[in-house]
């Protein structure tokens, strides 16, 4: 998992340091940590956790939602969830990150999905492509090392099992949609989906 | 595990399918160790993408995250009855699923009388959480149309006296919950059996809960010795709200503090 692995040779810094810098400044075993101590009400510990997570997520939610106070609103409901559910993270069942991600993505997509669903599709068909493809320019400034680690994973993708995962999980797109704006038959988008994780999965050396 | 589903773990793992899809593939996930171990696998894969759109939230939101949860207690660990279906998941997250297992086949009259499938409930952000952690779901709602009405004047048979009147059930270990709803009326009642009561210095809260995730108190609830109990909700009820139950404190609370026990669409 990402949060357990960071790319970057910094190592783990103190649950407190890793105030604003990227997640992958906080180790998983960090994460997981603040998130026992939020569990037992600990608030110092969900500031840190959010410190170190606030990015990432923040992001995540904004890139799916798109409306910034939404993606406010979303991502403080977000936390809230978090820190109510703090008692249930199972570190066997995966990383820290990936559970807050999960619980990230999951809440964007049904927020966009019942709320904002039509205003946001009615132009999605013009724009979505392009605006959902990687603004490399823009981002390569601040990219981080894991950043670049998963942007070079990508190129190991087809580019219709990028694009089919791109919009899928950073559009918030349903498999259905994916494959209408791609125009793939239907029902073959949520394969390149499958498809182009797995090999991203076996690029990056996700562990089970 | 059929080789159909095995094919949606990926769509899945970045919340792709359809809300109808997503019930079956997470029943089916009950019950397939490969797909519940893919699904984390790719899952996790996924949230690696979002190391590419990080951004820093604006300041202010962190004062409102840290306010927002001194105001919440957060839930206790998971007890281990909570009714996992699926032993050979580790570490079954089971009240999560409990909560995420909330599975509807909704229906509604049409106009001539028989019935059509509209679209299936949404999860609300309240739940996201539970769902996210849990990839068991089961449970079951079955409807039937009004047609069995009984007698009384009780809250369920006032709202059931309407032409439009809809009824939505569940049974949960043990607990049978039922909705009636009509949409004249703008109001719902429920009725439940076979709850216990509520814990000393605690009560059950009725709520709404909106299409846009807003969650709306109903009214505080109560059942008899027996574990019976009625209650007309309190408020507008419109069709895309569902109604939910959970224990509060003794004279309720302005949000819901706990995971729900029960939710049901109203229509």
């Amino acid at each position: 998992m990402m949060g357990d692995m960071p790319a970057s040779s910094s190592g783990a810094s103190a649950p407190g340091e890793a105030t604003a810098s990227s997640a992958s400044a906080a180790t998983g075993a960090d994460l997981a940590d603040l998130l026992r101590r939020s569990a037992r009400g600990d608030e110092a510990a969900f500031a840190a956790l959010y410190d170190a997570t606030s990015r990432r997520l923040f992001g995540l939610v904004l890139r799916i939602v798109r409306d910034h106070a939404m993606s406010e609103e979303v991502t403080q409901e977000v936390y809230l969830d978090v820190w109510r559910h703090s008692a249930r993270f199972d570190a066997q069942r995966g990383s820290a990150m990936s559970w807050l991600m999960t619980i990230a993505h999951r809440t964007a997509v049904d927020r966009v999905r019942a709320s904002e669903a039509s205003r946001r599709r009615d132009d999605a068909h013009a724009t979505t492509h392009q605006d959902v493809e990687f603004d490399t320019t823009a981002e390569s400034a601040q990219a981080s090392l894991e950043a670049q680690r998963v942007r070079r994973a990508l190129t190991t993708l087809t580019d219709a099992q990028r694009s089919a995962v791109e919009l899928a999980y950073l559009g918030g797109y349903t498999h259905t949609e994916v494959a209408r704006l791609l125009d793939l038959p239907l029902g073959t988008a949520k394969t390149r989906i499958r498809d182009g994780l797995i090999r991203l999965r076996d690029t990056l050396g996700v562990p089970a | 595990m059929s080789p159909d589903l095995h094919h949606l773990s990926g769509a899945y793992a970045v919340d792709a399918l359809d809300d109808a899809e997503r019930t079956s593939f997470e029943q089916h996930l009950a019950v397939c160790a490969d797909c519940r171990a893919e699904v984390a696998e790719l899952s996790a894969t996924a949230a690696s993408l979002a190391s590419l759109t990080e951004t820093a939230p604006p300041p202010s939101l962190r004062a409102s995250v840290l306010t927002g949860i001194a105001r919440v207690r957060p839930l206790p660990p998971l007890s281990e009855d909570a009714g996992a279906p699926a032993p050979a998941a580790p570490a079954p997250t089971a009240p999560a699923a409990e909560v995420a297992s909330v599975e509807s086949d909704d229906v509604e009259p049409d106009a001539g009388g028989s019935v059509v499938p509209i679209r299936r409930r949404r999860r609300t952000a309240w739940f996201a959480a539970a769902a996210a952690a849990a990839v068991i779901a089961i449970g079951g709602i079955a409807w039937s149309p009004w047609s069995d009405d009984t007698a009384g004047q009780s809250p369920m048979t006032q709202v059931a006296a309407a032409a439009d009147a809809q009824r939505v059930a569940s049974t949960k270990g043990g607990v049978t919950t039922e909705v009636v709803y009509s949409k004249q009326l703008g109001q719902a009642a429920i009725s439940v059996t076979g709850l216990p009561p509520a814990p000393d210095g605690k009560t059950y809260q009725l709520w709404y809960v909106g299409a846009g995730g807003t969650i709306t108190s109903a009214g505080l609830f109560g059942v008899d010795a027996e574990g019976n109990g009625q209650a007309l909700l309190a408020g507008q009820a419109a069709p895309t709200d569902k109604v939910a139950v959970s224990v509060e404190p003794a004279g309720g609370s302005d949000q819901p503090t706990t995971d729900p026990l029960v939710v049901l669409p109203l229509a």
